[in-house]
């Protein structure tokens, strides 16, 4: 009778302790930072054609561009994949008719992704380095977010942090202080 | 054999439904409301402080008869079931903390006032729901602004219908006027080195002028000099003063020099609450399932319809023709955008990018005092159509 008491209560616990361990997968936590996975992919393509968007010159709507980017040695995640696409769109355009969207000093100090959200972590050249204004603020948050959902599908929502933290605009305009979704009404129709 | 085999899978079976049941239990510790509920009053108002976990979103009605004011706080899960929270306040007669459904707490304040004004707001860390509660008929303007010359009548705070509930009979069209940046924030820069913050507290004296010598308005600045306001406290402002209308001032920057125009911004997403869209989206993932409280329902349709969108988005047009036929210059057109200064006024609200201070040929347009008074006009004509639409009904 002892034994099964006390069988009882160890499953009672054990349980209880599984229960504790699994709940926060019920609920999505994007503020947990160390939470955060890197996802592995099978072996890296050494290119890829992606689409970067950039500004057309009255920076009303963006104007997607293709470029082949070559991955090197150290590109083996969707992460550094992320993260050299987002090289490729500081980069700026090539053609004189199109502006770019995002300072070119720009650094990105981390790529960090999560279920269907891709934190990309600025340093602060993207907001000291910017021109201010609402309309180049609005290429500049949606080239990122446009760019990386139309090249990356797996995910469906882009946070902006800069310096490792968030925060609620990006030079006075802007709300970035929540992860974005693709904005199809800023690209330009062809 | 048998019968062990059988014991097996019931025990497997009632050990997934234990472990469910407690991660459900540690989940609602998550967002477990303690009743914690403080209360902070000077001379001019009370202030109910409800402490709340970080990601709640809330939904207020308010009632002359009985004087009340009711707030629906979700997700929340209440340790009990229904709290009574005695108060010896000018204003508040009684706090009632109800369980209502799963995962909504209502929190009723009984008032001791029937005129009353009251603004709802969320702060993050610790995070608290707090709401201000002021009575009507003194005169609290001017002591919270700063303001020092506003005269009895202009500042005396009235409870105003929104544009949306018809005309306002024999009161005045309250307009705050934003101009955007200031102090250590300089805005956007010229070529020439014309500061946006300048521009923008220029033309905003200059609208301010020309509403005031119209008796139908009253109009109001978030700032005044050359100084730094968060976008929070100017819209705090606006909320206090319960504008009918919050514009905001800004001139636009481009990274190419060539980008030129005049264009009008409204809210994209609804207004309400912080990170009220997160709750929102996440629920609304939920709403599939059929086992959530159709209480909860009522409150996200009443979060996501967006009260002021129609009118900011009405007047946004209005703003953008009349703009541009008084001052000229390329027509960039009305459009949405995510922008911060707009989601806190409780009131429809836009944003004007009267031009372009990047492009060397509108910084020196936007610099002279002549064009910013054009612009004000233009400005004003917007209003004053826009309210004739409510008056006129």
């Amino acid at each position: 009778m002892k034994k099964k008491v006390l069988l009882f209560s160890t499953f009672i616990i054990l349980s209880f302790i599984c229960g504790v361990i699994a709940s926060p997968f019920f609920r999505e936590k994007t503020y947990q930072i160390k939470e955060w996975t890197r996802k592995t992919t099978s072996p890296p393509p050494v290119s890829k054609e992606v689409i970067l968007y950039f500004s057309d010159s009255q920076e009303q709507l963006l104007v997607p561009v293709k470029r082949r980017v070559f991955f090197g040695e150290n590109v083996s995640t969707i992460n550094d994949q992320i993260r050299k696409v987002l090289e490729e769109l500081i980069k700026g355009p090539e053609t004189k008719s199109l502006s770019p969207t995002l300072p070119e000093n720009t650094k990105i100090r981390a790529v960090y992704t999560r279920r269907d959200v891709i934190y990309i972590d600025f340093n602060s050249s993207l907001t000291s380095n910017h021109p201010g204004g609402a309309s180049a603020e609005l290429v500049s948050v949606y080239s990122v977010v446009n760019t990386l959902l139309e090249n990356f599908p797996l995910y469906s929502r882009v946070q902006i942090l800069i310096e490792g933290t968030p925060h609620n605009t990006l030079v006075g305009h802007v709300d970035i202080r929540g992860p974005f979704r693709k904005n199809p009404e800023i690209i330009k129709k062809p | 054999m048998e019968v062990a085999r059988k014991v097996g899978i019931l025990s497997f079976v009632i050990f997934f439904t234990l472990v469910l049941l407690f991660s459900e239990v540690s989940l609602a510790q998550d967002n477990l409301f303690t009743g914690n509920v403080k209360l902070l009053s000077d001379s001019l108002c009370t202030r109910v402080l409800i402490q709340v976990p970080e990601r709640t979103g809330y939904v207020v009605k308010d009632s002359d008869i009985p004087p009340r004011i009711v707030l629906n706080l979700f997700p929340l899960q209440a340790k009990f079931p229904s709290k009574e929270i005695p108060t010896f306040d000018r204003f508040i007669k009684k706090i009632s903390i109800l369980k209502d459904s799963r995962n909504v707490v209502k929190t009723i304040l009984d008032l001791n006032i029937s005129t009353y004004n009251f603004n709802v707001f969320f702060q993050k860390n610790p995070s608290f729901v707090i709401v201000e509660v002021r009575a009507l008929g003194k005169d609290p303007v001017s002591s919270i602004l700063g303001f020092e010359g506003v005269d009895e009548k202009k500042g005396s705070l009235a409870l105003s219908p929104s544009p949306g509930t018809g005309g306002k009979e024999g009161g005045m069209w309250k307009v705050i006027i934003d101009p955007g940046h200031g102090g250590k924030d300089p805005g956007a820069i010229g070529p020439s080195g014309v500061k946006e913050k300048d521009i923008t507290l220029g033309i905003a004296y200059e609208l301010l002028n020309l509403l005031n010598q119209n008796p139908k308005f009253e109009a109001y600045l978030t700032r005044k000099d050359d100084e730094f306001v968060s976008l929070d406290k100017r819209t705090e402002i606006a909320n206090i003063l319960r504008g009918d209308l919050f514009i905001s001032i800004h001139t636009n920057a481009a990274w190419d020099s060539r980008a030129m125009g005049i264009e009008t911004f409204y809210n994209s997403h609804y207004p309400y609450g912080e990170g009220a869209e997160e709750v929102a989206l996440r629920e609304n993932a939920a709403l599939a399932s059929e086992n959530i409280p159709s209480s909860v329902k009522n409150i996200i349709w009443d979060l996501i319809q967006n009260q002021y969108r129609k009118e900011s988005k009405d007047f946004s047009f209005i703003l953008q023709q009349e703009l541009v036929k008084v001052c000229g210059g390329e027509n960039r057109g009305v459009k949405s955008a995510p922008f911060y200064v707009l989601r806190g006024a409780n009131m429809p609200s836009v944003l004007v990018e009267v031009g372009f201070i990047s492009n060397p040929w509108e910084e020196r347009k936007l610099k002279n005092r002549n064009y910013q008074k054009l612009v004000a006009m233009g400005i004003y004509r917007a209003i004053e159509r826009y309210f004739n639409m409510f008056s006129k009904r």
